[in-house]
């Protein structure tokens, strides 16, 4: 039973022991009050793994952690972290989602589930967490299958109200391309944390699925409430009336695709496997043709991935006549499973989609090497019969689909390709670092492998401290430095990054951020405290890295980047191994 | 002698004549006669500044001075497609 502190009950850690198949609660740290999300899954992971474990062995340990403000009334922050030692980077690893999944725990005070040793014989479990503990329920009658049929049975079996965490058929054969899926409100399996083989880590525990009941919550604690609401409404209306996020804004409207026309103009769009930045076939697979083909099919647009959400830049993407609705289909998701791999039809970048989400695959990893296949010759380029017949071999679990499932440097290796898009094992996503160094700056340095979000926040204005912002220079080591402190402190808080647009440009958005913190934790934080709070989580992302062997050889792009010129700039990304340095240097 | 220009979204309604029929943008092989620089695109379809969003030259994010000439490629985003990783971008401007 949940411990209570007078009536208040207070926040909660859930550990799961897998190897005796026991669960049990404990109070929060004192030590650990004021960490939610990234800054929770890193701190344990850090205290609680060693380094130099085996990913995929029964010393690591997976960690779940709603953000601080998670399962309030906060608008558009519902997101959830995942962390462990990586078994696609070997480094540590802090993934999220956004998924009503992360609200109910937050409601239910659980600031995080731990899962930690290993199932010893073959059997998968189902974890079922209620206010009162945790049930294990066996799940060999959901393996083999896909995510779509299996969420629906789950949804059945266990209610509508539930929240629903799962790992697909390639986690079950340990793929290091696996993520885990969360539910949308749809219930479809389709919000994913998806990057860095996460999916695998459960799966290798024995764990396929985590559901989680609300019923009897006491909701999120709130210690100053006056302070919770002015940082509501200062939030609500800096992202009602920004331009980039307000309803009708380029999110609500068109999604996050409305970036493939704008980086293909950029030349930044990388297209066959990182070959050019630009092809302007990438026109057809564009946010507004989708958007377009969304409502004559009957999908949904604009949708939330979490309730709450004022932004709504969500969607459900459909076949033809409304049939087999697959959820969002992202800018990262249409780039890499289409531009990247010569593909430039929407009916397969969804058919694709729809395959990764069934099988638990992340679509970045997936789209990346699935581009390094058929550069490696398993099928041609543009070719997508071709891959989606790859795709059937890890469905099928063939030695090809094996291979395939550990992700883009593994397929590489393999098939011996020179031209592997990837940071710390972990591959590039949609922006191609010779056109835009600054992002190529962050994908080399995050301690996450190459990833977009690492380093997309709140702007150098903000933070104080300079650093240039045109994209074909390459001094980025100040701007890379403060967009990654940043978005590790938006990471903890469980607001989506997707605020930094507004809460940038309007002061008052930024201030209501660090007002709801405050009305949560009953502090007096000011905006001048968000950059150590988030050095301090890369600090420890970092000291981990370090104990697993990494160096700042680490902290470099793959050798292509750096001798190929890519059109339409015809430009090498050209930035100096001193200053990516500089980036964590004295 | 020609520049092409592409007209992103709402932007094709600005150019008369043009049935908007589906999303794919409106590729413009304009006149470079008396066409220096993109405000001078802007005016000749009558495109008031606050109605555009990101504008690109040959690739290059750019702003309202930036020159244009034979050959060039121009993109020009409406308002409501604003969703650039601005700390990554920097308007080009020349004087």
């Amino acid at each position: 039973m949940p411990k209570n502190r007078g009536e208040i009950m207070s926040k909660r850690i859930l550990r799961i022991d897998m190897t005796k198949l026991e669960a049990k609660f404990e109070d929060l740290p004192a030590d650990f009050v004021a960490l939610g999300g990234r800054a929770l899954t890193s701190t344990i992971v850090a205290r609680e793994v060693d380094p130099l474990c085996h990913p995929l062995g029964p010393n690591n340990k997976l960690v779940f952690a709603p953000g601080l403000v998670t399962g309030t009334k906060a608008p558009t922050s519902g997101r959830i972290s995942v962390g462990a030692k990586s078994p696609l980077t070997g480094g540590i690893k802090e993934a999220n989602a956004g998924t009503n999944f992360s609200q109910k725990l937050g409601r239910m005070r659980i600031a995080a589930i731990v899962v930690e040793g290993k199932h010893t014989g073959n059997d998968y479990y189902l974890l079922k967490v209620t206010m009162d503990g945790a049930e294990f329920v066996n799940a060999a009658k959901w393996l083999n299958k896909g995510l779509y049929e299996v969420y629906k049975d789950l949804f059945k079996e266990f209610g509508n109200k539930v929240g629903i965490s799962g790992v697909g058929i390639a986690s079950e054969i340990m793929g290091a391309a696996s993520g885990i899926c969360f539910n949308d409100p749809e219930g479809l399996p389709s919000r994913y944390a998806g990057r860095g083989g996460l999916g695998a880590v459960m799966a290798s525990k024995g764990l396929k699925f985590i559901v989680v009941d609300e019923t009897g919550a006491p909701g999120v604690e709130i210690l100053n409430q006056e302070a919770f609401d002015m940082g509501v409404r200062k939030l609500t209306n800096a992202l009602t009336t920004h331009d980039v996020t307000k309803p009708g804004g380029a999110l609500n409207s068109f999604g996050t695709a409305v970036l493939v026309n704008i980086i293909n103009e950029a030349g930044g769009l990388p297209q066959r496997n990182f070959s050019s930045g630009q092809d302007d076939r990438s026109e057809k697979v564009s946010g507004e043709v989708k958007a377009d083909e969304i409502k004559k099919r009957g999908g949904q647009r604009p949708h939330f991935c979490s309730p709450g959400c004022v932004i709504q830049c969500s969607e459900v993407w459909t076949k033809p006549g409304g049939k087999d609705p697959v959820g969002v289909l992202e800018y990262e998701s249409v780039w890499a499973l289409g531009p990247n791999c010569s593909i430039y039809d929407l009916d397969i970048i969804g058919e694709l989609n729809r395959k990764c989400n069934d099988l638990g695959l992340d679509t970045i990893e997936t789209g990346d090497l699935l581009a390094v296949a058929m550069e490696g010759g398993l099928t041609e380029f543009g070719n997508g019969k071709g891959a989606l017949k790859l795709m059937d071999e890890i469905k099928n679990k063939t030695p090809t689909g094996r291979i395939l499932a550990n992700g883009t440097a593994y397929v590489g290796k393999a098939f011996g390709v020179t031209r592997v898009p990837v940071v710390k094992g972990q591959s590039l996503p949609a922006y191609d670092p010779r056109a835009i160094k600054g992002i190529g700056v962050t994908y080399a340095t995050t301690p996450m492998g190459a990833d977009h979000t690492a380093g997309y926040a709140i702007a150098t204005e903000i933070m104080g401290v300079g650093g240039t912002a045109d994209p074909r220079d390459t001094k980025k080591a100040d701007l890379s430095r403060n967009l990654q402190i940043a978005t590790a402190a938006v990471d903890a808080t469980g607001y989506c990054l997707f605020i930094a647009f507004a809460i940038l440009d309007i002061p008052e958005g930024l201030e209501g951020v660090v007002d709801t913190l405050n009305g949560v934790l009953g502090t007096s934080l000011t905006v001048d405290d968000v950059p150590g709070y988030g050095k301090s989580i890369i600090d420890t992302e970092r000291a981990f890295n370090k104990a697993a062997g990494f160096t700042e050889k680490h902290d470099r792009l793959p050798e292509f980047f750096l001798k190929e010129p890519i059109a339409p700039h015809n430009d090498v990304f050209g930035v100096t191994d001193e200053e990516l340095d500089r980036v964590w240097g004295e | 002698m020609t520049i092409l220009v592409k007209f992103f979204g709402d932007l094709r309604k600005k150019i008369e004549g043009f049935d908007v029929k589906n999303s794919l943008p409106l590729n413009l092989d304009i006149d470079s006669d008396g066409i220096n620089t993109i405000a001078d695109i802007l005016n000749k379809y009558a495109i008031e500044k606050e109605e555009t969003g990101h504008l690109f030259v040959n690739g290059t994010y750019s702003g309202f001075k930036k020159k244009v000439k034979d050959g060039d490629r121009v993109g020009l985003f409406p308002n409501n497609m604003k969703l650039l990783y601005k700390w990554y971008f920097t308007k080009h401007e020349d004087e």
